[in-house]
């Protein structure tokens, strides 16, 4: 029983080490938790008014952040809440901590309380301690804060306005913007100005205004930039010294105490972007500050290589003609080893140039090519030859003037008029040329041959001279007359030069055209290979024909182009540009050309005349003057004027044209204008009038219309008198004659045929037929034959009532003669009276005119045959057979038959009846149309077609009733009745 | 003494018409409103009606002395503590209106010795901070900008307040001009005032 007791203690032990050990940890864990936190003692605060930071200070045990808060006294509105880790002063374990306040921190009361914080524990808080505003009842001031303050573009600055205890506050405005106000407490108001931009020289006002009366408080503040310098490099001058120098960089917009301060090395900068140094430092640093913030700026280098010599001084010279030798002084012995390059600045009429010279401390040069005669001035700068960093400044200005010398050649050249008479002429030499005052000129005229000389001294102004080659005796044996120029000045006389006298362009080549461009004329030339002297161009104004003033310019051996350009070139002046060879020696004209500066409308107008030439005006015109072309003449314009303006009539292209003919004007007046025109456009014209008249040309048609008539009939009239058998045969063949059966034969003898009673022509007058008094009345001759045959219808006796009319107007007048016999006797009297006899032969031409009718030629005349005529004559079994009226037969013929007699007797005792184609009666209404039947008389046919017009007028006279030209042609038959 | 009084007139009006402009330019180049309350920096007396010619004259001379040593003060301080930027139509004005003020001083001076009166000499000094003139009993120009300008447009409207006060005197003195010299006063009082002057 014993061992079982002895194991049973074990167990219990094991439990009470854990317990021990949990016991252990609880306490040590109540060890920890027993750490008090204690509020933090002596808060103090410390107040930086300009900055606006409050500097607090405590005794803060053993933590080590802490909460603080900031609250505004008066409303008790809490500025600053946060949880802070506070720096402590190891000697005095003091904890402190900086807050900046956004706003002055005078504007009102501050309370600050602080606790001390461990993780989520924290003390109790401390005492308030309170920072007094300058807001208090004590201060009754009107205030405003802060005062003078700078900042940087873009700072946004609080203010505050404390108003008088009482008053009240009315607005505040920053400049002229007035700011929204924010109550910090009773008597303080706040603004803010955000991002603020550069202010003016004398600063931004923030002013506050009262209600109740006008006192105004306020504060300025200043915005501007840092300063930002540039390019700061330092150098020597006397390779001891350095000077710095940089550039300031942007508008700091900070003026007068609070601009931008310098320093170089520490030492203070007064001239702006310069400063000097008393030693080569090797390291330079510029510091520019000003109230915003600051900058630098660092350089470095050695002596040697940052050398920038002073301006020499103390400049002279020793001068010649030809060149001039200038010295200087160094104002530091330092340079009298130093290796320089020296500028020289040469400045003559205007034109700078420069020369470069070396050599150790150089202190003087030699100008070379220098002119006689010339105003120079220089001023000499210099650098470090080794090394170079930059010139040094330039010297002053040293004038002076190189000494006289004997003058150039001149340049001379001729003119030659045609008459052997001319000018010598020269250039006045310029002031490069003459080395001096001019003196005067000697002109030797000689010839070689005969080594005769003239010699003629002339005045300083002169620049020509006349010559007249036809008075010197060599000349006259055609040998060379050379003209020889001398300029002399006070240092004595120029080289000779010479020119030939002769007159070169006896063959003047073609001018070529030049036009002028902004490099002048331009003149090009074939190189001639065989030449090898030097061109001379001469130009001159192309009117001129004697003694011409004549400029020249020399061109080159080898050269095939120059371009001319001068001054004195005028517009609307034309130049001849002459080209010349061996200008010196023997001149030769190679080329020539014509050109204007400008082309203008011509200044004068042609002069224009006018003549008639019959229908036509010929406008006739001279050319004009050569001077007032003014340009190169393209051609005319004619005009006509038509009222007030001109109708353009031709445009003549061809300025060689010098006449204008206007065809086919009628009669009246009538104005032509002609103008000239260049490219430039065309000159005022001149303008003639010409009163155009009928004439001369109208007669002398007429006249020749006649002539030729006149030559062709008598052409016909020849014809007819040699072929009159023909004739005969033809038109008018023998009338065979009749046989009889019985013995009918007695003597032969001409037939008396009295004419009948019944063959009178009664005119019956009728008053109502006023108007056809004159007209025809007639009765056809087939009225009785074919009554109502269409008789109106037929066209070919459309003419006849015309021609019956004429003969029935004739009737009027005369009494009826008797008939002859002899038919062609008949024919021929009634031709040549144009009587209105009715005749026999009238009867037989009729049947001869059937016969004719069947002539084709007749035919194609329009002559068509009747075929009611045909029938009647054929009825006659183509023998003769007398018309007779089958209805006006007389009662004492005695003979009813309507058969035609046949036999001469019945004709002789019956009466022979010729043709009475008019009635008693009046014609009827168609005849008084001029449709009445045509009686076919050949006679009247004959002389109808000799008297009357053509067969157009006839046929209108075949419409009309008696129309004016038939009036007028029946009087002038009835004028030239015997 | 009408001649010297109606030159005097004319530079007072000239000075008044300067001076306004001033105090526009100066207006709008520190937005300063239009309202702001007067505050008189030159302690002398108006010339009241009971003062004769003689002792007028005498305050207005005074008083414009004042207001010129006052105006070189403002000049050179403004220069000094708010200057710095190109010279522009305000700065012309107001060395104008310093030199018609000069002028005018010289007229009132005419005047008053015209009047048997002792002039006070201009006061002119190579210190412009501490100029020799009976301002020396003046405060000192502020140190604070905003005050120093306020201080400045006060001093521009006491010139003008002085250039009105000659100008309405001059107006009153021609009923009193032909008398001036039979009624002149002792010589006590206006030598009071000028001994105060001086020192």
């Amino acid at each position: 029983m014993s061992r079982g007791s002895s194991i049973s203690p074990s167990k219990p032990d094991r439990d009470l080490v854990w317990l021990i050990c949990v016991l252990l940890g609880i306490s040590g864990l109540n060890a920890q938790t027993n750490i008090v936190l204690t509020a933090p003692r002596q808060v103090s605060l410390s107040p930086n008014f300009s900055t606006q930071q409050l500097s607090v200070s405590w005794l803060g045990g053993a933590a080590t952040t802490f909460d603080l808060i900031i609250l505004r006294t008066e409303f008790n509105e809490t500025v600053f809440y946060e949880t802070v880790s506070a720096t402590v002063n190891r000697v005095s374990g003091q904890h402190q901590w900086t807050w900046t306040s956004k706003e002055p921190l005078e504007c009102t009361s501050l309370s600050v309380k602080i606790c001390s914080r461990d993780g989520q524990t924290t003390s109790e808080w401390s005492e308030t301690q309170i920072l007094q505003g300058y807001d208090l009842p004590s201060k009754r001031d009107f205030q405003m804060y802060p005062q003078d303050r700078v900042v940087p573009v873009g700072a946004n600055t609080t203010f505050c306005c404390i108003v008088e205890e009482g008053k009240t506050l009315k607005r505040i405005s920053y400049g002229s913007t007035e700011m929204v106000v924010k109550n910090l407490s009773r008597r303080s108001y706040a603004v803010t100005a955000v991002n603020q931009g550069p202010s003016r020289p004398s600063g931004a006002n923030v002013i506050c205004q009262l209600t109740e009366i006008n006192k105004i408080i306020g504060a300025v503040v200043f915005v501007g930039y840092p300063p930002l310098p540039t390019d700061f490099v330092c150098q020597t001058h006397d390779l001891q010294t350095s000077v710095c120098q940089w550039n300031k960089g942007r508008d700091t917009r900070m003026y007068g105490r609070r601009q931008t301060r310098y320093y170089v090395n520490g030492r203070n900068c007064t001239p702006p972007q310069r400063c000097s140094l008393p030693e080569w430092y090797g390291n330079w640093t510029l510091v520019a500050v000003n109230p915003v913030g600051q900058y630098s700026l660092t350089d470095s280098a050695e002596l040697s290589h940052r050398v920038c010599p002073v301006a020499p001084v103390k400049l002279n010279r020793v001068v010649h003609a030809w060149n001039a030798t200038v010295f200087w002084e160094w104002t530091s012995v330092n340079y009298s080893s130093l290796a320089l390059v020296c500028q020289v600045e040469l400045t003559s009429q205007g034109y700078k140039t420069k020369r470069v010279f070396s050599g150790s401390g150089l202190q003087s040069v030699v100008l070379l090519d220098l002119q006689p005669n010339e105003n120079y001035s220089v001023q000499v700068r210099c650098g470090s030859q080794k090394n170079f960093w930059k010139w040094g400044n330039w010297s002053e200005v040293l004038p002076f003037t190189t000494k006289t010398y004997v003058p150039d050649a001149p340049d001379v050249w001729m003119w030659m008029n045609r008459d052997n008479t001319g000018l010598v002429v020269w250039k006045r030499p310029t002031p490069q040329q003459s080395h001096g005052q001019i003196t005067g000129f000697e002109v030797t005229l000689w010839n070689a041959e005969e080594n005769l000389q003239r010699t003629q001294s002339l005045s300083p102004d002169d620049y020509s001279l006349p010559v007249n080659l036809t008075q010197m005796a060599s000349f006259s044996n055609d040998n060379e007359v050379i003209a020889t120029v001398i300029t002399q000045n006070v240092e004595g006389s120029s080289q000779p030069a010479s020119v030939p006298l002769r007159l070169i362009d006896m063959d003047p080549p073609v001018f070529s055209r030049t036009a002028f461009t902004d490099s002048g004329f331009p003149l090009t030339w074939q190189q001639n290979a065989s030449t090898t002297c030097s061109y001379l161009i001469e130009w001159l104004d192309a009117s001129c024909r004697h003694d011409c003033q004549v400029e020249w310019i020399r061109v080159n051996a080898g050269s095939t182009n120059v371009s001319i350009e001068t001054d004195t070139f005028q517009p609307g002046v034309r130049y001849n540009f002459s080209l010349y060879s061996c200008p010196s020696s023997s001149p030769l004209l190679i080329q020539r050309w014509q050109g204007y500066l400008q082309e203008l409308v011509p200044s004068s107008s042609v002069r224009l005349s006018v003549s008639q030439q019959g229908s036509d005006a010929v406008l006739t015109w001279e050319e004009i003057p050569l001077a007032d072309r003014r340009g190169f003449l393209l051609g005319y314009n004619v005009y006509i004027s038509h009222g007030s303006e001109l109708l353009p009539l031709a445009k003549l292209s061809d300025h060689g044209t010098r006449k204008y003919i206007v065809k086919d004007l009628d009669v009246g007046s009538y104005k032509f204008t002609v103008k000239a025109y260049t490219s430039a456009g065309e000159d005022t014209g001149t303008t003639v009038s010409i009163m155009m008249e009928p004439g001369s040309e109208l007669i002398l048609s007429i006249l020749v219309s006649l002539g030729i008539v006149t030559l062709l009939l008598s052409i016909v009239s020849f014809i007819c008198c040699k072929k009159r058998k023909w004739v005969k045969r033809a038109f008018y063949p023998d009338i065979p004659e009749p046989k009889l059966p019985g013995d009918w034969s007695r003597t032969r003898g001409p037939l008396d045929v009295k004419p009948s009673p019944h063959s009178m022509v009664h005119i019956v007058e009728k008053s109502e037929q006023d108007s056809f008094k004159d007209a025809l009345v007639v009765i056809p001759e087939e009225e009785e034959d074919d009554e109502g045959q269409g008789i109106g219808d037929e066209p070919v006796d459309t003419d006849e009532p015309q021609s019956l009319r004429y003969y029935n107007q004739m009737v009027d007048e005369r009494p009826i003669r008797p008939r002859f016999p002899d038919s062609s006797v008949s024919s021929a009297s009634s031709m040549d009276s144009a009587s209105t006899d009715v005749t026999y032969t009238g009867i037989q031409t009729s049947c001869s005119s059937l016969v004719f009718q069947q002539d084709p030629q007749s035919a194609s005349e329009g002559h068509q045959p009747d075929a009611d005529h045909s029938v009647s004559c054929g009825s006659g079994g183509g023998g003769y057979r007398p018309q007779m009226h089958p209805i006006a037969l007389s009662d004492n013929i005695g003979l009813a038959s309507p058969e035609p007699l046949l036999e001469p007797q019945a004709v002789s005792s019956g009466g022979y009846k010729p043709q009475n184609s008019w009635h008693i009666d009046s014609p009827t209404e168609e005849e008084r149309n001029g449709l009445a039947p045509s009686l076919g008389s050949p006679v009247s046919v004959a002389s109808t077609q000799f008297l009357l017009l053509d067969e157009e007028d006839h046929s209108e006279e075949k419409q009309q009733p008696p129309s004016s030209a038939a009036t007028w042609l029946s009087n002038l038959l009835s004028s030239s009745k015997p | 003494m009408a001649g010297t009084r109606t030159r005097a007139a004319a530079v007072a009006a000239l000075l008044q018409e300067e001076c306004s402009n001033l105090l526009a330019l100066y207006r709008e180049k520190e937005d300063f409103p239009v309202d702001v309350a007067e505050v008189r920096l030159v302690p002398v007396a108006p010339p009241s009606s009971q003062l004769d010619t003689r002792d007028k004259l005498l305050h207005l001379h005074s008083a414009l002395l004042q207001c010129h040593t006052l105006l070189e003060r403002a000049i050179t301080k403004e220069d000094e503590m708010l200057g710095g930027g190109e010279k522009g139509k305000y700065e012309k004005q107001r060395e104008m209106v310093k030199n018609r003020l000069s002028h005018l001083i010289i007229s009132t001076g005419e005047l008053l010795k015209a009047a048997d009166g002792s002039p006070i000499l201009i006061p002119h000094s190579d210190d412009p901070e501490e100029p020799f003139s009976p301002s020396h009993s003046q405060p000192r120009s502020p140190t604070v900008l905003f005050k120093l300008k306020l201080w400045i447009y006060q001093i521009y409207k006491e010139v003008d307040h002085w250039t009105k006060a000659v100008i309405a005197t001059l107006k009153e003195l021609p009923a009193e001009t032909d008398r001036k010299r039979k009624r002149i006063m002792p010589a006590t009082r206006s030598a009071r005032i000028t001994r105060s002057m001086r020192r």
